[in-house]
């Protein structure tokens, strides 16, 4: 449905281009208010949101896993507890409901600027889906 | 002194999160680990998340502390920092005998 983007950077792709990373706006509504919540919190100089619903068997949209990326000077000094556990405040409500997993990528503005690259998430394996099946 | 919190097994991981800690802790030759699946006790699956002040699973205890999920268990590894902190645990990581054995070559 999307066109494929062609771009560097690892973590974009067809999702992210329908999410509208690049484009700042698009998306679903959690993505929208998952990148409004950091953005409000962390006053990100670059940040990414990525819905990867589909990659865990949900359909396209269903926005339950994410992944994001926020390059911020909050994070400066902090160790990454710390730094993951400002992401997870700033989602608390989204956490405690629909969002089902988040892949958090922190790194301070210095950071990034010396390394724009970051690891994509592991494979799914099934989860509770999986489990389910074996009984 | 390693415990983890994760879904399914670390002979059988049921999800790709959980499956990175465990992968990332054998890549260091640790096997001998306390391993709760959480998915076998609902109340062991949001109690853990309480006890922790932390969303997800996996979460990862050394000595008893929590250092975290499969993110920053990964950028620990990739910075060396993991290797530290088993030392502290008194665990040699086997990355430190791969790096001697690719000295001597």
């Amino acid at each position: 449905k999307s066109p494929l983007s062609c771009s560097p950077s690892p973590m974009r792709g067809p999702l992210l281009a329908a999410a509208g990373g690049a484009m700042g706006g698009a998306g679903g509504p959690l993505a929208r208010t998952i990148r409004a919540k950091l953005t409000a919190a962390l006053e990100p100089t670059h940040l990414e949101v990525r819905d990867d619903s589909p990659r865990h068997g949900g359909p396209p949209g269903a926005e339950t896993h994410f992944g994001v990326l926020v390059v911020s000077g909050h994070f400066a000094g902090l160790p990454l507890l710390q730094r993951h556990r400002l992401v997870h405040e700033a989602l608390r409500a989204e956490l405690a409901g629909p969002l089902h997993a988040l892949q958090v990528i922190t790194r301070t503005p210095e950071q990034w600027q010396s390394d724009p690259h970051a690891s994509p998430p592991p494979p799914c394996l099934g989860g509770s889906k999986r489990e389910q099946r074996h009984r | 002194p390693v415990v983890v919190f994760m879904k399914g097994s670390p002979a059988q991981p049921l999800c790709g999160f959980s499956n990175a800690v465990v992968q990332i802790l054998r890549l260091h030759g640790v096997e001998d680990y306390r391993a709760h699946d959480v998915l076998q006790d609902p109340d062991l699956r949001q109690g853990i998340k309480n006890y922790s002040n932390w969303p997800t699973i996996p979460q990862v205890y050394l000595n008893g502390e929590f250092v975290g999920g499969c993110d920053i268990l990964l950028q620990m590894h990739q910075n060396g920092d993991l290797v530290e902190e088993l030392k502290k645990l008194g665990i040699r990581s086997a990355l430190l005998d791969a790096e001697k054995d690719q000295e001597k070559k």
